[in-house]
């Protein structure tokens, strides 16, 4: 039958939590001042790696590229999802890597792992970048087939095949479920509406008692870590950072304020006569729909 | 040099030959930058539809008609539904097929190597396949832009340049809103002119975020090519089979409601409070509640019956969620960031709740109630029980 190997890419992202969060005046965020933690997505891909843990007692992988203080997000990662291993790809010609550039480290990174991996996962994507395209690259780069959207999925451990289920919406159309199989190796990048459901008891005892493993590992996380440089990784220099990257941020800017489309009648909020007059005209907008 | 890269292609994404909105307002977008392109650069270039499917041999010239000026289509049962490595392995065929480069412009056929341009949708198909059609071209990619430019650009970059002054003529500026709604990032695809490490990086490609292009108008004595491209399949590229696809209806509904009550960050000092208070106003008017996307990040913490039910994605008015043209709108707390607006502008009266008089929304509504929601809504609720019965339609 053989073991479940499973890797998950995460990324150290800024904490939009109220609280941790910073926005200058004009309502950008404030990098400086603003905390990191494991972005949400990725903590999701972490969970979908736990499921297989539980399910089918798979090893798990955690791998990440970032600044040296990312090791605070594979130790989120590790606590959710009882990795055994923990990669962190740290390097000054890393930086400025765009998802092409990114995604060529992830995959060396892959490579450099322990085991050879069945199932990598991916959050769906990072929430200050948001392009949601490194998991896809990384998975092309890494030659397996690519499954995006997943909400929910499960491995029959004899013949090696993944089942799993997409959520698929695309504009103007309901959305579809999609129900599909893979064999084995796939990456899957993982939907922010999945939750992982443990319905017998023998699962719910191995859910707790991986649970209790994960607190203890993340406690001593640095047992499970390595930090790699471009040279101990053996990327290709040229595929990796800028040179690597094909992309560049020309500029920003601030988007330009709209012409304002409508003339606002400004009423103070706590004056009741006022408040009365608005509903009034809310109720002349939806007269149409108001059957006395 | 230049003409090996030439045209911009357009990938189509449909339903059985039903084209989604994105693909037409894809083409027209492309329609608009190739003409000022050619009168610019005294060029010819074209607008080329890329379309995989079955059957599709007559939806594949209506592409003609909504302004491409070529469609190159794959028509194999294999490519039913799409599935992302079948379908990143022919389209990254087609994007380097020098003969149906040829066929489109034959005076061009010998240098010709790629397109110059590519347009992907940013929705859950092609953002996922202009990811990896991009690696496998080995080419670089901007997601969810809403505003396209082609220039020509003096610069000089440490990498890109070797820090030398350079012209990259005929450059795609692709635009694309940032998380906050407020910064645009300007994203440029480059070949690397650096001695060190040259290198082409063709085509510059993107993922257009839906609804953000107008539709064009089918012009039926619009003339083009049709090319067929039959594609080397290989059984390895078929190993996902599709078992089933089931519609699924969402629980979020913002067609039939003419009521929309949305809200922003403005909820934080107290998060539970005015969600109920939200929750209760939208029930009092029988309408849906919507949210802006930094709440979809769920950045508060609240009972979770509030937190699963509200602060999810699906509820999301704006470019990366949902458009509406309710009859009454109701931004609670909404700074009012551009992504958001795009997908309430369209609405009928419009009313803002909002203690900051600068908040960009006073732009965007008909009735701007200063003064926090935790005092507003209260009184809107108040009012609107003694003014407004509403009866559901049947």
């Amino acid at each position: 039958m053989g073991q479940l190997n499973i890797a998950v890419i995460i990324k150290l992202e800024p904490d939009f939590s109220e609280g941790n969060v910073s926005y200058n005046p004009d309502g950008t965020l404030n990098r400086a001042e603003t905390k990191n933690t494991l972005g949400p997505h990725s903590a999701i891909a972490a969970h979908a790696a736990f499921f297989g843990k539980v399910m089918y007692g798979a090893k798990v992988s955690i791998g990440t590229m970032g600044p040296p203080m990312a090791d605070l997000a594979l130790q989120q990662a590790q606590q959710i999802s009882d990795a055994e291993e923990l990669h962190l790809y740290s390097d000054r010609l890393f930086a400025g890597a765009d998802t092409l550039g990114t995604a060529e480290v992830l995959k060396t990174g892959i490579h450099k792992m322990k085991e050879k991996m069945d199932i990598v996962f991916s959050g769906h994507r990072a929430s200050d970048g948001e392009t949601g395209q490194t998991g896809p690259q990384t998975a092309w780069k890494l030659g397996f087939t690519f499954l995006g959207n997943v909400i929910s999925y499960t491995v029959d451990m004899e013949t090696r095949i993944l089942r799993a289920k997409r959520l698929i919406s695309l504009q103007g159309t309901p959305n579809i479920i999609e129900e599909i199989e893979a064999p084995l190796p796939v990456f899957i990048s993982i939907d922010p509406t999945y939750k992982s459901s443990f319905d017998k008891v023998s699962q719910r005892l191995a859910f707790h008692k991986y649970q209790k493993e994960a607190t203890e590992r993340a406690d001593n996380y640095k047992d499970y870590f390595t930090m790699f440089n471009a040279k101990e990784l053996g990327v290709d220099e040229t595929l990796v950072g800028l040179p690597g990257s094909p992309t560049i941020v020309y500029k920003v800017e601030r988007v330009p304020k709209s012409t304002a489309t409508r003339k606002a009648e400004v009423v103070d909020g706590s004056d009741p006569e006022q408040i009365k007059k608005v509903v009034a005209k809310m109720k002349e907008a939806l007269d149409a729909m108001v059957i006395k | 040099m230049a003409e090996q890269f030439r045209h911009l292609y357009v990938v189509i994404e449909h339903e059985d030959g039903e084209f989604l909105p994105v693909s037409l307002e894809m083409i027209g977008e492309a329609r608009r930058l190739m003409d000022d392109f050619n009168s610019k650069y005294s060029s010819k270039e074209k607008v080329v539809a890329v379309m995989l499917g079955h059957n599709i041999q007559d939806a594949s010239k209506q592409l003609i008609e909504y302004g491409a000026d070529a469609v190159i289509y794959s028509d194999n049962p294999e490519l039913k539904d799409v599935r992302n490595t079948i379908h990143t392995k022919v389209i990254s065929q087609i994007a380097q097929d020098t003969k149906t480069l040829g066929e489109i412009e034959a005076e061009y056929a010998t240098d010709i190597q790629r397109p110059r341009y590519m347009f992907f949708a940013a929705d859950s198909i092609g953002r996922h396949l202009s990811s990896t059609v991009l690696t496998e071209l080995e080419s670089g990619l901007a997601s969810d832009i809403n505003q396209l430019v082609i220039e020509d650009i003096e610069m000089s970059h440490q990498q890109k340049t070797g820090g030398k002054k350079e012209t990259y003529e005929k450059t795609l500026e692709m635009y694309r809103p940032d998380f906050s709604g407020f910064l645009w990032t300007t994203i440029l695809c480059l070949d690397n002119r650096n001695p060190a490490f040259p290198r082409y990086y063709h085509p510059q490609s993107c993922s257009i975020i839906p609804g953000v292009f107008e539709l064009p108008k089918s012009d039926s004595s619009r003339e083009g090519k049709i090319i067929e491209f039959v594609p080397t399949i290989d059984t390895e590229d078929l190993r996902v089979k599709v078992l089933g696809r089931e519609v699924i209806e969402s629980e979020v509904d913002f067609e039939t409601p003419r009521t929309i009550v949305s809200f922003g960050r403005g909820i934080k000092e107290e998060p539970e409070q005015n969600m109920k208070l939200i929750e209760q106003l939208a029930k009092e008017l029988n309408g849906e509640v919507g949210i802006t996307l930094p709440i979809s990040k769920k950045p508060y913490q609240v009972s979770s019956n509030l937190d699963t039910k509200y602060m999810i994605p699906d509820r999301v008015i704006g470019t990366s969620g949902h458009k509406t043209s309710a009859m009454l709108y109701i931004a609670a707390g909404v700074s009012g960031a551009m992504q958001h607006v795009w997908g309430m502008k369209d609405s009928g009266f419009v009313v803002a709740i909002n203690p900051d008089e600068d908040a960009p929304i006073k732009d965007e509504c008909d009735v701007f109630i200063k003064g926090r929601m935790e005092d507003v809504i209260p009184l809107l609720i108040e009012e609107i029980k003694k003014q407004i019965q509403i009866v559901e339609a049947v």
